[in-house]
Order: C-alpha cells, then sequence, then structure tokens
C-alpha cells in the first residue's frame, strides 16, 4: 500500500508541476505586477528545486495540511470534511439500492436464459445504457420536479434527515435507474458463468430443483465475483457522483472537485485526489479480507 | 492425466478457415447482428461525409429563426424568435451634420459597402429537426455532433488499446520485477478514482480534441491492461508457447507472433466496450465545458444548451442529440456483443 | 423384464448452431441387471457417457432424445417421466458419480453441508441427523478422521479424498443404481485401485447396481460382470465378461483388446484398430519381438545432480521450498529408449523441462556432446536445440491454433536455417506431412480441423523438421485414444528405427513405458527410486514403491479359477 501512495503523490505531483500553469500566476490574478507575482512564487516555495518542492508535498500531506484554497480561502481539510456527510447521504443509498436490485434482476433473467425474456432484457439494457446519463438527469428533473412537482428540483439543507427524505429521493432514483442496467447485464454474465460449472450438474444429479440450485449454490459463488465488482465501485461513492451534485446543486465533494477544476484552484484538487487515493487502498484491504468470509479458497497473507 | 475430453464427435470436414473467416461466417447468420453492422456502417459513412464537408458542413449557419420550429410541428407559435419591434421615433430626422466630425465620410462608405455583397438570406421559419438559440440547424449539428463525438471516441479507444495492450502483454509475459513494476503503475493508476484522475488531467491541460482523446485514454487502459495481462499469463505457460521455446523461437516472436494472434478477438471486444464508453466520456467532459473547444459542436455540448431550452418548451435539440447518440451506441453494442459471439473460441 | 434398468432403442441429438444436428447415440439398448457392475466400454466419441446420462436425463440444454427410445426403471419409462418425478429418483434411487471432482464438487460449501443436501432432501433427515449419518458415510468410505473432515471445504482434499466424497453422497440414500462416469480416469493409478476396490465393497455390501464408464479395458476386465463395447454411437457387442475377454466376436471388440501394449510381449509393432477392420477380423499380428539397439560406448547424454527446487511464498517473509526433482543421475543412449515412469508429482515431467531448458535448473549438469547444457548462454544453446526436442502431452495445446500447419512446420526451419528459401521449406513440410502418415494438403488447414492422433503427428513433424538426435516424449500418448495411441506409438518406433533416435519416454501407463522402453528408472517423489532395464524392473522390482506401482496395474480380466 505504501508503494502505490507513494506513487499516486509522485504522479500528482509531476503532473500539476509539469503541466500545469504557473500556480503563482493563477493565484495572483489578472492584474498583478511582476513583483506581486515574484512574492508570491516565494511564499509557496516555488523557487527552491523540484526536489524540495517535493518534500514540502509530502510533508503537506502528512500533516493534513494543505493550506488554502486558493478561490475561498477556505482550509482544505475543512473542504474536504464538510463535503463528505453530503456525498456519502446520497451515494451510500444509491450503492445499496443499485446492487440489491440488480442481483434479483439479474438471477430472473438467467433463470430465464436464452428464452425471449432474456434476449428482451438484454436489448432494453443495452438500449438504457446507450442513453447518456445526462439526458436522464435532465429529463427527470424537467419531469418529476419541474412538471409534476414530486420532488423539489434542487437544494440541500442542513439536517440530515431533510436530507435524506426531500432532496435526495429524486438524485438517488435517477442515479440507481441508470446504474441498474449495466450492473444487470455484468451479474446476469456472472450469474450463468456460474450456471455452466460442474457442480451444478452435480446438483442437478442430487436432485435438486432448479430454483433452489439458483438461490443457493449459484448465488453463494457468484458472490464472489460480485463482492469483487463492488469493491471496485466503492471508491467511487466519494466523489463519482459529481454530475448529480451539480445538477441538483448538492453540496458535496464531487460538486467541489468540479468547481476546483473550473478555477484552477490546485490546493483542493491535489489535496482531494491524495486523499481519496489512499482511502481507495483502504478499502481494497478491508475488502480483501472480506474475501476470505466469502471464498474460503482464500489464503490471507 | 489420462484421456483429455475431446470435442463433440469430430465435426464434418469444412473448408480450412482461419478464425476471422469463421467469425465472419457465424456473423452473417447473426440477423440482429447484420442489421447493427449496417447502421453502424451508415453511420460511419455518415461521419465522412461529414468529416470531408459534404453533409452537415454548414452547421454554424445561423440558417434559422431563434428556435426554429422542426419540420413536423411547423405551425407552433415561436414566441422566442419574435424580436422586439420598437415603435418607430417620432419626429423628423435631426441633421447634425455640420457638427458630426464623421459626416464628410459617410457617402464614401456607403460607396464602399454597397460594392461588398452581404447576403442575408431571408431566415428559414422551420429547419427539418429545429434550431437552436442562433437558429442553426439541429440535424446538421447532430451530424457533427456524431463526427467529432465519434472520432474522439474511437480515437481515444485505440490509444488506450495501444497502451493497455503493450503494457499487458509485457508485464503478463515477462512476470518478475518488469511485472511487479507494471502492477505498481496499474495500482498507482486506479488508486485514484477515474473521474477524479480525468478533471486532474484536464485541469492542466485544458480543452480540445487533442486533449480529450490524451485524457481519456491516459487514464482508460486499466482495463484492457488487466485483461491482456491476464490472458498473456494464462498462454504463457500454454504448451503451443513452451514448444515455440524448444523450437528457439525468440521473446518478441513469442510474445507477437505466437501469443498475440491468439487474444486479439479479446482485445477486439474490449476496443469496442472502450469505444462506447468513452463516447459517453466525452459527452459529459463536454457538457462540462472541458471537452471540445468552444467552435466545436459534439453532442455534448448539445445537451448543455437542450437543458436550458428544455424549461422554454423547446425540445427537439435534447431530442436529436440523444436520439442520434443512442441508436449509435445501442447498435453499436450490440454489434460488440454479436461480434463476441462470433468469436467464441468455446465453440471451435 | 428381470433387470433394474433397461434401455431400449435410444437415439440421442445434439443441436449445434442454427442447422447442424450431430449424433451421439444411434440406437443402443442394453440392461442393467439387479446387484451387478455393467461396464459401458468405448473411446471418445462413441456415446457411452452420452447413453449414461440419458438414464437420469442430465444432458446438456441442445440434446435432443428420439421419441421412440425407452428407458424402463421401477416400471416407469424414464425419458417420459415428469421433471418432479425425475428429481425424486435422482439422488435417492439412481446416483452419478463423476470424472472431475474438484470441479464437481462446489467449492464454497463444506463437504458435510454437501453430502448432508441429499439427505435432507430425499430422506428428510433434520440438520443435526444429516451430520450424525454424514460422519459414518465418511468412514464408510474411508476418509480417515472422518468428524473432523466434515467441515473441510472441497479444496482442502485431496483428488483422491474428493472422489471419495463423491462416492459417499451417491450411497448417502442407498440408491438401487450408482453410474460411474469415468470416476479414476483422473487421478493417479494408485489411488485409482483405491477408488476401484472401495466401489466393488459398496456395490458388494449395499447390494446396488453399478453402470461404470471407462475407456480402459484393464479396469473393465477386473471389476466388471457384463461388458457392453461402444463406438460411433451403437453398441458393437456385449455380453459376460469372461465372454468378451476370451472370445470376442466383433473385429472392433478384438482391435481394442489387442491394441494395448501387453506386459508380456515385445512385438516389433503394436496391432491397430485397422488391421482388424480391413482384415475381416483377422488380425495381422506380427510376431517377432523388436530387439533393442546395443548400447554404445560413450552414453549421448550423461545428467548428474539434476534439482529443481521450487520457493514458494507462505507468508510475508517465510518462504517454503518443494523439491521437485531431486539429485537425479541418469544417461541415454544413441539409438535407445529411456522410460520414466511416475505418478503427478514424481517429477518426471520436470526432468524433461530441465533438459531442455524449458525450466531453469537449480543444480546439477547434463553433459551433451562434450558440453555441459545447463552452462551455455542462450545463443549458444540455440545450436543444441535442433538437437533436442519435445512432443507434448496435450495436442490440443500444443500447436497454435492461428497457425496453419505447413507455418507450424516450417517455422522451426526458418529459425535454424534449413532449407535455402520458403519455397524448399514447404516442400520439405510436405514430405514431413506425408512422412508421419498425413495427407499433402494438410499443410493448408488448421490444427482444429484434426483428431488428437493427428495433432500429436504434426507435433512430431514439426520436431522431425530439425532433425534432432533426442527427442523428449513428454506424456504423448496419454491423452490419446487406445486405438490411437497404437499407431502414434508404432510411428515413434518407426522413426527411432529410421534416424537412430534417442527417446526419452515419459509416461504415467507403465504398460506403455514397458514397450517403449529400453531402460527404465522410476521416479517418486522427486527422486528415482530404482532403475535399470525394463524387464529386470518388472520381472523383479527392487524398491517398495515399485512394488506398489506394479500391483495397481489393472490386469484385466482373469478368468475365476474354481
Amino acid at each position: 500500500m505504501v508503494p502505490t501512495l507513494a506513487g499516486v503523490i509522485l504522479l500528482i505531483f509531476f503532473l500539476f508541476k509539469f503541466f500545469g500553469g504557473d500556480p503563482a500566476e493563477i493565484l495572483a490574478g489578472q492584474v498583478a505586477t511582476q513583483e506581486q507575482i515574484e512574492s508570491i512564487r516565494r511564499q509557496l516555495g516555488l523557487d527552491q528545486p523540484w526536489w524540495v518542492q517535493l518534500a514540502i508535498f509530502v510533508k503537506q500531506i502528512v500533516s493534513f495540511d494543505f493550506g488554502k484554497s486558493w478561490m475561498t480561502n477556505e482550509q482544505v481539510s475543512n473542504i474536504f470534511a464538510s463535503r463528505l456527510p453530503a456525498s456519502l447521504t446520497v451515494m451510500v443509498p444509491i450503492l445499496v439500492l443499485e446492487v440489491c436490485l440488480a442481483i434479483p434482476l439479474a438471477m430472473l433473467v438467467a433463470y430465464y436464459r436464452g428464452r425471449l425474456i432474456d434476449r428482451a432484457i438484454v436489448i432494453v439494457c443495452v438500449l438504457a445504457m446507450s442513453i447518456s446519463f445526462l439526458v436522464y438527469i435532465i429529463v427527470g428533473q424537467y419531469l418529476f420536479a419541474f412538471l409534476l412537482g414530486w420532488f423539489p428540483v434542487q437544494g440541500w439543507s442542513d439536517s440530515f434527515w431533510k436530507n435524506l427524505t426531500t432532496y435526495a429521493p429524486l438524485p438517488i432514483i435517477l442515479a440507481t435507474m441508470v446504474s441498474l442496467a449495466p450492473q444487470t447485464r455484468l451479474y446476469r454474465t456472472f450469474f450463468l458463468d456460474e450456471i455452466g460449472h460442474d457442480y451444478v450438474r452435480t446438483a442437478r444429479a442430487k436432485g435438486l430443483d432448479e430454483r433452489r440450485i439458483m438461490f443457493t449454490h449459484v448465488l453463494r459463488n457468484a458472490l464472489i465475483p460480485i463482492l469483487t465488482y463492488v469493491a471496485l465501485l466503492l471508491p467511487g461513492i466519494f466523489a463519482g457522483a459529481f454530475l448529480i451534485e451539480i445538477f441538483f446543486s448538492i453540496p458535496g465533494l464531487g460538486r467541489e472537485i468540479y468547481l476546483a477544476v473550473n478555477r484552477s484552484d490546485y490546493p483542493v484538487i491535489q489535496a482531494v485526489t491524495v486523499y481519496l487515493a489512499a482511502l481507495t487502498m483502504v478499502i481494497n484491504l478491508v475488502t480483501d479480507v472480506l474475501y476470505k468470509f466469502v471464498d474460503p479458497r482464500v489464503v490471507l497473507r | 492425466m489420462a484421456a483429455i475430453a475431446q470435442p463433440m464427435a469430430a465435426a464434418p470436414a469444412e473448408r480450412s478457415q482461419g478464425v476471422w473467416a469463421a467469425a465472419w461466417t457465424r456473423l452473417k447468420a447473426d440477423r440482429v447482428g447484420m442489421v447493427c453492422l449496417a447502421v453502424v456502417a451508415a453511420f460511419m459513412a455518415l461521419i465522412l461525409l461529414s468529416a470531408a464537408g459534404i453533409v452537415a458542413g454548414g452547421w454554424q449557419l445561423e440558417k434559422g429563426v431563434p428556435y426554429a420550429n422542426p419540420g413536423f410541428l411547423g405551425q407552433r407559435p415561436n414566441v422566442e424568435a419574435q424580436s422586439i419591434d420598437l415603435a418607430a421615433p417620432k419626429g423628423p430626422p435631426v441633421d447634425i451634420s455640420d457638427i458630426d466630425p464623421l459626416a464628410p465620410k459617410y457617402a464614401e462608405w456607403d460607396k464602399r459597402a454597397a460594392e461588398i455583397q452581404t447576403s442575408s438570406p431571408p431566415r428559414a421559419e422551420t429547419l427539418p429537426f429545429g434550431g437552436d438559440r442562433w437558429g442553426r440547424d439541429v440535424l446538421a449539428k447532430s451530424i457533427k455532433g456524431a463526427q467529432i463525438s465519434i472520432f474522439v471516441g474511437v480515437f481515444a479507444a485505440i490509444m488506450a488499446t495501444c497502451i493497455g495492450t503493450v503494457l499487458g502483454a509485457t508485464g503478463g509475459y515477462f512476470g518478475g520485477r518488469v511485472g511487479d513494476f507494471l502492477e505498481w503503475v496499474y495500482n498507482v493508476f486506479t488508486a485514484i478514482p477515474n473521474i477524479l484522475l480525468i478533471f486532474a488531467f484536464a485541469a492542466v491541460v485544458g480543452r480540445g480534441i487533442d486533449t480529450v482523446i490524451v485524457i481519456l485514454g491516459l487514464t482508460g487502459w486499466t482495463g484492457i491492461y488487466r485483461l491482456v495481462r491476464a490472458e498473456y499469463i494464462k498462454h504463457a505457460s500454454r504448451e503451443y508457447v513452451r514448444a515455440a521455446q524448444a523450437i528457439g523461437a525468440s521473446h518478441p516472436s513469442r510474445m507477437f507472433v505466437h501469443i498475440l494472434p491468439n487474444i486479439s478477438h479479446v482485445v477486439l471486444v474490449q476496443l469496442s466496450l472502450l469505444v462506447v464508453g468513452f463516447i459517453k466520456s466525452e459527452v459529459i467532459l463536454s457538457f462540462l465545458g472541458l471537452g471540445v473547444p468552444i467552435e466545436m459542436v459534439s453532442w455534448g455540448t448539445m445537451l448543455a444548451e437542450a437543458q436550458t431550452e428544455l424549461v422554454i418548451g423547446k425540445w427537439w435539440q435534447l431530442a436529436a442529440a440523444t436520439a442520434f447518440m443512442a441508436v449509435f451506441l445501442t447498435a453499436f453494442s450490440l454489434l460488440t456483443d454479436a461480434l463476441r459471439d462470433a468469436l467464441d473460441p468455446k465453440l471451435r | 423384464m428381470t433387470g433394474l434398468v433397461a434401455v431400449r432403442d435410444l437415439r440421442v441429438s445434439f443441436r449445434l448452431g442454427k442447422t447442424r444436428v450431430v449424433d451421439a447415440v444411434r440406437g443402443v439398448s442394453f440392461d442393467v441387471p439387479v446387484n451387478g457392475t455393467v461396464a459401458l466400454v468405448g473411446e471418445s466419441g462413441s456415446g457411452k457417457s452420452v447413453s449414461a446420462m440419458s438414464i437420469v436425463r442430465l444432458l446438456p440444454d441442445n440434446a435432443i432424445v428420439d421419441a421412440a427410445s425407452r428407458i424402463d426403471f421401477g416400471g416407469a419409462d424414464l425419458l417420459a417421466a415428469s421433471i418432479d418425478e425425475l428429481r425424486r429418483i435422482r439422488g435417492k434411487d439412481i446416483t452419478v458419480v463423476f470424472q472431475e471432482p474438484m470441479s464437481s464438487l462446489n467449492p464454497v460449501f463444506t463437504v458435510g453441508h454437501q453430502i448432508g443436501e441429499v439427505l435432507r432432501l430425499h430422506l428428510g433427515l433434520s440438520p443435526r441427523q444429516a451430520i450424525g449419518r454424514v460422519v459414518e458415510l465418511l468412514g464408510e468410505v474411508g476418509i480417515p478422521e472422518p468428524k473432523a473432515r466434515v467441515d473441510a471445504y472441497p479444496h482442502e482434499l485431496s483428488g483422491g479424498q474428493q472422489q471419495r466424497v463423491m462416492i459417499a453422497m451417491a450411497i448417502a440414500c442407498e440408491p438401487k443404481l450408482l453410474i460411474a462416469d469415468e470416476p479414476t480416469t483422473a487421478l493417479d493409478v494408485t489411488v485409482q485401485r483405491q477408488i476401484l476396490e472401495l466401489i466393488a465393497k459398496l456395490q458388494d455390501r449395499h447390494r446396488m447396481s453399478v453402470l461404470f464408464i471407462s475407456h480402459d479395458l484393464g479396469v473393465v476386465g477386473e471389476i466388471a460382470d457384463q461388458v457392453v463395447v461402444m463406438r460411433d454411437g451403437v453398441v458393437r457387442e456385449q455380453g459376460p465378461v469372461g465372454a468378451i475377454f476370451t472370445a470376442p466376436r466383433d473385429a472392433y471388440t478384438r482391435a481394442l483388446l489387442a491394441c494395448r501394449p501387453r506386459l508380456d510381449a515385445k512385438p516389433k509393432r503394436l496391432p491397430v484398430i485397422d488391421d482388424f477392420m480391413a482384415g475381416g477380423g483377422q488380425p495381422i499380428v506380427v510376431a517377432e519381438n523388436r530387439v533393442a539397439r546395443p548400447q554404445e560406448e560413450r552414453p549421448l547424454i550423461e545428467a548428474s545432480g539434476l534439482s529443481k527446487i521450487y520457493r514458494l511464498k507462505t507468508g510475508l517473509f517465510a518462504r517454503k521450498s518443494i523439491a521437485a526433482v531431486q539429485e537425479a543421475s541418469f544417461s541415454m543412449w544413441r539409438g535407445r529408449t529411456l522410460g520414466v515412469v511416475g505418478e503427478s508429482g514424481s517429477g518426471k515431467t520436470t526432468i524433461g523441462m530441465l533438459l531442455m531448458r524449458l525450466v531453469q535448473a537449480s543444480g546439477g549438469e547434463v553433459k551433451f556432446d562434450g558440453a555441459d547444457l545447463l552452462k551455455l548462454s542462450d545463443a549458444q544453446m540455440m545450436a543444441y536445440r535442433r538437437r533436442i526436442q519435445i512432443i507434448f502431452q496435450n495436442p490440443y495445446a500444443s500447436l497454435n491454433p492461428r497457425f496453419t500447419v505447413g507455418q507450424i512446420l516450417v517455422e522451426p526451419m526458418k529459425i535454424h536455417g534449413i532449407g535455402a528459401n520458403d519455397g524448399e521449406r514447404f516442400e520439405r513440410a510436405v514430405a514431413l506431412a506425408r512422412r508421419v502418415g498425413l495427407a499433402a494438403d494438410s499443410i493448408h488447414k488448421y490444427p482444429h480441423e484434426f483428431s488428437g492422433g493427428q495433432r500429436q503427428r504434426i507435433a512430431i513433424a514439426r520436431c522431425l523438421s530439425m532433425q534432432p538426435e533426442v527427442l523428449i516424449c513428454d506424456e504423448s500418448v496419454s491423452a490419446l485414444d487406445v486405438s490411437v495411441q497404437a499407431t502414434v506409438l508404432n510411428l515413434l518406433l518407426d522413426l527411432q528405427d529410421e534416424f537412430s533416435m534417442s527417446y526419452l519416454f515419459i509416461s504415467h501407463d507403465l504398460a506403455v513405458v514397458k514397450y517403449m522402453a529400453d531402460d527404465m528408472l522410476v521416479m517418486h517423489e522427486g527422486s528415482i527410486v530404482e532403475r535399470g532395464s525394463a524387464e529386470a524392473i518388472y520381472e523383479s522390482p527392487q524398491h517398495e514403491y515399485t512394488r506398489k506401482l506394479l500391483r495397481s496395474i489393472p490386469a484385466g480380466y482373469r478368468r475365476q479359477q474354481a
């Protein structure tokens, strides 16, 4: 884990150093004299050789101090902490719902494999996946919020409960709808793979009926690749919802990053990237341990 | 250790066909697959025509009135298109030529202006698919947008595939330190959530078609790397590769002459999946203003405009962009599925 | 009808793709008596597995069973029964044991759970009662410490133990018929003997019938009461085991019995199926025995102290050493065959890999024509590569599926600079194909158009293109049907005579090794435990393991003395 983190730090550092604009100029703004730019450069330590700058960068990461956002002057660590709950309030229900709905749907389709309903659902899924997420949000917002008025169009509040019941439902429903199609297709593949294995033939030879085979034998085995996939999705719950957050004006981490990109607010982007990478690695470690409970063949090293 | 289960009773002698020829035969028998192939081919032809300027070349022209209605809805009132009619001022014009410093020049300028032909053709009331805020033809924009979005998607996918295949082949075949190093690179890239990586790249390099292709290519190779690496690990210990080693074939020969043709069908299917994914990503990036530059159009920029138009009831730009995108991506995805079935080596 | 199961005019076809239909079973009829063992014998593609699986309708989705076929059991036609009735019978009255135990067991459930499932389903036992019964069953099938093993997962058991678990699952409900589909084919020969004895014991104790499917006549002769010989979807001959083995009437049966290398004779040429079928049932038997080329003064290859040690990481810092080969020393002479016999894990394959330098040795030396092969650089090794070649076990994996046969044969010529130009190389390729018994137009075809035996010939031709002096045959005929084995072995012997090649013949099949080899090595867990001439080892084995190995060979049919 440590070498990977080091690699991430290096990547971000060099990316911004050699491809990004001069931070001093960006920070100084449009109208600044050369001396102002120079003084800012000295303050940021940009006149030092690059390895010193790298050391400073590392120190900042370790001490959780990235300084302030160039735009809002807010502490970056504060930004992180205050935006995270909003992102999670929306993303965690989405993740739970999409997995819990996709599994039974995929099992259903796999049960009726080869028949017309299987083919039809696959085509519907493909069609659903061909429409951009943007369209779903635009149309969904227009239809359910603007026209029908079932949900507010945008907004957020300070109360967690109010958020969960009033402001979050529409985004959650839209996002779940969108990811249902690809997940169903993927899980369907997992189930079909498992059905082709020999132990299913043994189960039939023992006299078990198809439903029981599906629900106990096949499902239990299919959980292994499903867990792998969900583990890949987990890191995305922190920043992945940026589109939702932008459209619905939810003050989450994703939207924050987007705003930072638009105004070239480097400290925010760098900090969030590195911390999320670290978080991803922690999640990977946890899921590795979880594997042991799901797949008895796994040996933890 | 003993009799390995052999394939079903030796099939009747078929003509010698390589993998691709056999796959083509199988694909031809798949009706859905052939329909999709036709649709995709039609789009490709359209794109080539558009790139050559023969079709949709004048998408920037403001041919119609603002928010022109589509042809099939011709008679709907178009309130937004009418410019506000200011009442003409009353009273005689006042002659101020004695204090007007520019007065002597007016005659000369009028003469010159008359020499320059500016044709302002009358703006159309309706356009086939309607018009956007400036009266540009939505149909032309859709076609041009198709060209841009598909172009970006395909080239980004090719770039990502090349990177992923070369790295995956090297890592999977050699293993050891080289493999470990490449695994480390892979871990670094996947530790950062994908959108974040794209945003970080976008923040530093800015807008433009080339940059979008590079960004998507540099961030999207990880899936193919994983797959190609796994395939190479599997194949490198297969007996036909050992046999090649036994007769003295060199490493590059084994990697690219022996193994690569055996996994090229897997890579092709992944490439197709990437194309779909990258087109969708480009649309989102352009929507957010991080993709194609202002003077270009893509399905993403169309959707960006469509958002505000929807509120005032002008839905055709949204419909056109969505329809074009949906038809193409659906056809392409189903074609990829059909291709995968046709290439399935399990049937051999 | 007095028997247990009566199969009448069974016809099964498979639908491949949209239009093609392939007939697998074409009118097969046989009976399974009560309390007896019937063996279905045949080579691959004979339809024996499909016939047996049809009894419980465990066929793939694309199988079509003819409406006129009948399978009578307990007074009802199983083919016409409803799926619910069938499920009541499966696992209870008729049970199945499959060939690959590792993949046939569910990897995420314990062994106890899987066996208990049958008990809970058919006998209605509670989970506690089931566990108790499972422990009894595990003991009965010979699993040591059954109480502890109940909670084991399949991957924690050895191949033999997994098969015992499958058998326990199959006898749990006291079935009337046990269908065993090649249950020992995937196991080592010593384990095979144990499993066969177990099945025989259980059959006797529970008075159940066994339908045993196999391609191995040796096994069949030992355990069967009735034998049904199948080929290409039809029954060639059936009858009591004694009659089949001592007085076979059908030409194919006679051919099958004769094609196996016998332990007591070493004819110059093995009889092949075609001999029997073409000659109207009269075999062309070559009576004279083979004479081995005498040993020259200096051996061609001298290997001493060969070893290969694998280090596995078992923890963050811990490492475990596994010795695949330990201190192996042997010699090979020109024109003679050195046989290496052993079970899986004995290191016999690794020895071949070490000689070819496909695997890097951990120690030792191999002297060949004055040079130590293990110490040469890659460039120097190239010159030797054409002189030592190898034929692998799996004919379906050793040829590149994307190359035509011509490309496969020409590639080594290109690498070693044989032949002046492409034209000449192709001519040589055609000549090679003919030499190994393939048609001239084969060189334009792809490997998948050929059968297993033909693919091995292509592999042999590929080696021949370089005219090697040493040929390593690593289980080269083990994956082939008996009849095809004979043709390939004959080819190898012909080539040895013509080109004076030395063979390193590696196999787990003792009969084949004895037939082919002049000198022999017996390997066990990485070490050579015995060496000598083939006859000497068979007549008077010295080492305990060699004796155990010899005892395990299925003896075939031995007429019962009164």
